[in-house]
C-alpha cells in the first residue's frame, strides 16, 4: 500500500468510526443512586443524614414547601429532573440562596452524596421519579 | 416609581443584558429586581437630634420614665417593656389611628424594637438597613444598608432586632458578624469592628446593650456547631473589651460537662440581649442551644454552660454564677428568652426575682442574688417533654421524648418554643403580670446523622413539624402571674404568636399575630380592645413615646414566610417590611 493509499484508508476508517459513534451513541451508565435505591443500608444512611443535616429550618420531610425552601419530594425540580443535575445541586449549592454546596463535607464523600439522591428519589411523591 | 423599574428591567432586555438582572435559569426575574446603584449609604442633609445633649448613663438607667425617650431594647435594664404612659388605656386604645408607616425594602422578618431620641426614630430592618426616622412625620433622615455578603451563615433568617444608643452613638450589630458605631445626628459610621469570621458559622441579630462604658453584643450560630460567646466593647473606641465564651475551655470548671472534644464546637450562642442589675453591678446573659441539636452521641455530659442563665461582672466578664435550665438539652431549647429582674414574693418572703419563660414550656424563678432555684411553672397549655424537680430544677425527662430514628412521638413545646427569644415580653409591676407571646406546636423529634464541616449546618435531626403540618398550630398570649407562676387569662390565636410585647401604666398590653394584626388587650382582663390589619406578619417588638403631648405606638409588620410555615402559620401571607406608628387623637 503506497503511503497515499494509506492515508486514505486511515481517514475512511476514521469517517466511519465517527459515524458510527453518532448514529449508536453508547448508552449511559445509571447514576450510583440507582443501585443505592435497591440498598435499604444506603437508603438508611441516606435518610439518617437528610434528617440530620437538610432539615429543621430548611428542608422538610414531607410538610412541602417552606417560603424559600422548595419541597424535595414533589418532583418539581428547579435546576433540573437527573440524578446528575441533582448531585451537583447538593455538591456545589445554589448560589444567592440558603442553600450551601456540600462537596467534601459528608464522611464518605460523593458516595454520601449520592445515597441522599436515591433517598429524595425513593421517599418521592409523584409517580415517576426520574425524567 | 413601578413605571420606572418596568422601563429599567425593558430597557436592560433590550440591551441583551438580561442575565444581569436575573440569577435563576428558569426566565423568572430574581426576587430583589436590580435597581441602578444608587448608593448604600445616605448622611443627614444637616444634623438631627440636635435638641439633646448625649445619651447617658443615668438616661439609659432611667429606662422609659420620659415619655420622649424608648433608649433600650427592654424598655428599662430590668425588660419590663412597661411605658410610663396612662394616656394608653383600655378607653383610649381603641381610637389608636396611623400617623405614618415606612417600608424597609426588604424580606424577612422585621424584627425591630425601635429606639427614639430626641424626636428620632432609629429603626433596623432585616438585612442590616437603618434609618433615622422624624418620630412624629416618618420622614427619612438618614440611612445606611448594611452591604451583607450573599454567603451569610443564618439558620432562620436574615432579622435584626434593633440598635443600642450611647453617647452621641447608635450601634447595630450585623448578621456578617460585625458590630458599627454610627453617629446619631449624621449617620456617619464612626468604628466598625467583626465579631468572629461569618463564614465560621457566626451571625449577629440582637440589639447591643449598653452598661456605662460598654456595648455587650453576643453571638448566633447554635445551627452551626460554633463556640458562643458574649462580647464587650468600648462604645468610644470600638476596642474590645472582654470576651466571655459560653462553653468552658479544656481545663476551666464546666468542661468535664463535655465529651471529649465536643466543646470546640458545642454552641450555646447568646443571641439574645441580657439584662442589668444596677443594684447588684450584675449582668445577665442567657444561652442557647448545645450543637448539634438533635443527637447528643458525641457530646455526653450537661453541656454547660448551653441553655444557661449566666451573672457575670459587667466589668470584667467574669462568672459569677450560672444556672441551667435543660442539660443535656436534645430539643432546641435554647434559654435565650427575655430575662425580667422583678421583685416579688416567693413562700411570703421578698425575694429579688430574676423570671423567665423558657422555650422549654416552663416559667422560672430564680432567686437572682445567687442563683438558687425557686419555682418552675407550666405557662403553655401544652407540655409533655418533661416535668421540674421542685427541688432543684433539673428537668424529669420523659423518655419518650427523646429524639430517636424511627419515634412517631408528639412532643410538647416545638423546638421553637413556647417563647422565644426573637420576640419579647412584657411586666406590669402595678399588676404583678408577665405578658408571654408563645406558639402551641407539638413536633415529632427525629435523630439523625450529626456531621461537623466548619461553617456548615450541624443539626444532627429535625423536627418534623406534626402540628403545623395539620393545621393543629395556633398562638396564644398568655398573662403569668410572677407572685404564683400561674397563667391569669390567655388569648388565643388562630397561628402562633411571634411578635414581640409592650405593657402600658394606663393598663394595655400590644403585640401582634402573624396573620398581620397590631392587637391590643385590656392588660387586667385579657379582653381585646383594638386591632388593626397592618398586612405583613407581626415579629416586631412594639414601644410607645410620647412628643409635643402626642401619644404613638410603632408597630413594625413582616415575617419571614419559611419560619412561618415551620412554625404553623400561614401560609400565603406576603413578605416584606412596613412599619406602623399609630397615634391618639390629638394635636
Amino acid at each position: 500500500m503506497t503511503r497515499v493509499a494509506a492515508r486514505v484508508a486511515a481517514a475512511l476508517a476514521l469517517a466511519l468510526a465517527a459515524a458510527c459513534a453518532k448514529s449508536t451513541p453508547e448508552p449511559k451508565a445509571p447514576s450510583p443512586a440507582v443501585a443505592f435505591e435497591r440498598d435499604p443500608a444506603a437508603l438508611k444512611r441516606g435518610k439518617g443524614l437528610f434528617i440530620g443535616t437538610c432539615g429543621a429550618y430548611c428542608h422538610s420531610l414531607h410538610d412541602g414547601a417552606r417560603g424559600d425552601v422548595p419541597d424535595l419530594f414533589d418532583c418539581a425540580w428547579k435546576h433540573g429532573a437527573t440524578d446528575e443535575e441533582i448531585f451537583l445541586v447538593i455538591s456545589n449549592g445554589v448560589p444567592g440562596t440558603r442553600m450551601v454546596g456540600y462537596k467534601g463535607v459528608l464522611p464518605e464523600g460523593d458516595t454520601d452524596l449520592w445515597k441522599l439522591v436515591a433517598f429524595l428519589r425513593v421517599e418521592s411523591t409523584c409517580a415517576s421519579t426520574r425524567p | 416609581m413601578r413605571k420606572l423599574v418596568s422601563l429599567f428591567v425593558a430597557t436592560a432586555l433590550a440591551l441583551g443584558s438580561y442575565a444581569a438582572y436575573a440569577e435563576e435559569d428558569d426566565g423568572e426575574l430574581a426576587a430583589e429586581i436590580a435597581l441602578p446603584d444608587s448608593g448604600h449609604h445616605w448622611l443627614a442633609e444637616k444634623p438631627v437630634g440636635t435638641s439633646v445633649g448625649p445619651v447617658s448613663a443615668e438616661m439609659l438607667l432611667a429606662g422609659p420614665s420620659d415619655p420622649s425617650r424608648w433608649l433600650l431594647y427592654g424598655g428599662d435594664y430590668k425588660n419590663f417593656r412597661h411605658s410610663p404612659l396612662k394616656s394608653l388605656n383600655p378607653a383610649s386604645a381603641s381610637k389608636l389611628q396611623v400617623a405614618w408607616a415606612f417600608p424597609s425594602g426588604t424580606f424577612g422578618q422585621f424584627e425591630v424594637s425601635p429606639v427614639v431620641y430626641g424626636g428620632v426614630m432609629y429603626v433596623t430592618s432585616s438585612y442590616n438597613r437603618l434609618f433615622a426616622l422624624d418620630a412624629k412625620t416618618g420622614a427619612l433622615l438618614w440611612r445606611y444598608d448594611h452591604q451583607n455578603p450573599k454567603n451569610l451563615r443564618l439558620c432562620c433568617g436574615p432579622p435584626n432586632r434593633g440598635v443600642g444608643i450611647s453617647g452621641d452613638l447608635v450601634l447595630m450589630a450585623t448578621l456578617d458578624a460585625h458590630l458599627l458605631a454610627f453617629d446619631r445626628k449624621t449617620g456617619e459610621i464612626r468604628w466598625n469592628v467583626e465579631l468572629a469570621n461569618y463564614k465560621d458559622g457566626f451571625s449577629a441579630t440582637s440589639a447591643p446593650l449598653v452598661v456605662g462604658e460598654l456595648a455587650i453584643i453576643g453571638i448566633a450560630g447554635g445551627e452551626y456547631g460554633v463556640r458562643g460567646f458574649f462580647d464587650a466593647y468600648d462604645v468610644k473606641t470600638g476596642a474590645r473589651v472582654w470576651r466571655h465564651y459560653t462553653i468552658p475551655a479544656k481545663g476551666e470548671p464546666g468542661n468535664e460537662t463535655w465529651a471529649g472534644d465536643s466543646w470546640e464546637r458545642g454552641g450555646a450562642p447568646a443571641w439574645t440581649q441580657g439584662a442589668y442589675d444596677a443594684e447588684t453591678d450584675t449582668l445577665f446573659w442567657a444561652t442557647g442551644n448545645p450543637s448539634p441539636d438533635w443527637n447528643g452521641d458525641d457530646r455526653a455530659g450537661d453541656n454547660l454552660y448551653s441553655d444557661s442563665l449566666l451573672a457575670v461582672e459587667p466589668k470584667t466578664g467574669k462568672l459569677k454564677w450560672h444556672f441551667q435550665f435543660t442539660p443535656h438539652d436534645l430539643w432546641d431549647y435554647d434559654a435565650n428568652t427575655q430575662l425580667f429582674l422583678v421583685d416579688t414574693k416567693f413562700d411570703g418572703k421578698p425575694v429579688k426575682g430574676i423570671v423567665q419563660a423558657n422555650r422549654n414550656g416552663y416559667f422560672y424563678l430564680l432567686d437572682r442574688t445567687n442563683g438558687k432555684f425557686l419555682r418552675a411553672t407550666p405557662y403553655m397549655e401544652q407540655v409533655n417533654w418533661a416535668t421540674i424537680d421542685p427541688s432543684s430544677g433539673r428537668p424529669i425527662v420523659d423518655p419518650k421524648a427523646l429524639p430517636s430514628e424511627d419515634t412517631t412521638e408528639r412532643v410538647c413545646p416545638s423546638n421553637l418554643g413556647g417563647m422565644n427569644g426573637a420576640w419579647t415580653g412584657a411586666y406590669n409591676p402595678e399588676l404583678g403580670l408577665a405578658y408571654i407571646p408563645e406558639i402551641e406546636s407539638c413536633q415529632i423529634f427525629q435523630k439523625g446523622i450529626a456531621v461537623y464541616t466548619k461553617g456548615m449546618p450541624y443539626l444532627g435531626g429535625l423536627p418534623d413539624t406534626k402540628d403545623a403540618k395539620e393545621g393543629k398550630s395556633y398562638g396564644v398570649l398568655a398573662a403569668v402571674d410572677v407572685a404564683t407562676g400561674k397563667v391569669a387569662w390567655r388569648y388565643r390565636d388562630p397561628f402562633p404568636l411571634g411578635g414581640g410585647t409592650l405593657s402600658t401604666a394606663g393598663g394595655v398590653v400590644f403585640t401582634g399575630n402573624l396573620t398581620g394584626d397590631a392587637l391590643a388587650f385590656d392588660a387586667k382582663t385579657g379582653k381585646e380592645l383594638w386591632r388593626f390589619r397592618m398586612g405583613g406578619g407581626v415579629r416586631s417588638q412594639p414601644i410607645a413615646y410620647q412628643l409635643d403631648g402626642r401619644t404613638y405606638v410603632a408597630i413594625a409588620a413582616g415575617s419571614f414566610s419559611a419560619l412561618d410555615a415551620f412554625m404553623g402559620g400561614p401560609k400565603n401571607t406576603t413578605e416584606g417590611g412596613t412599619l406602623f406608628v399609630f397615634a391618639l387623637p390629638g394635636k
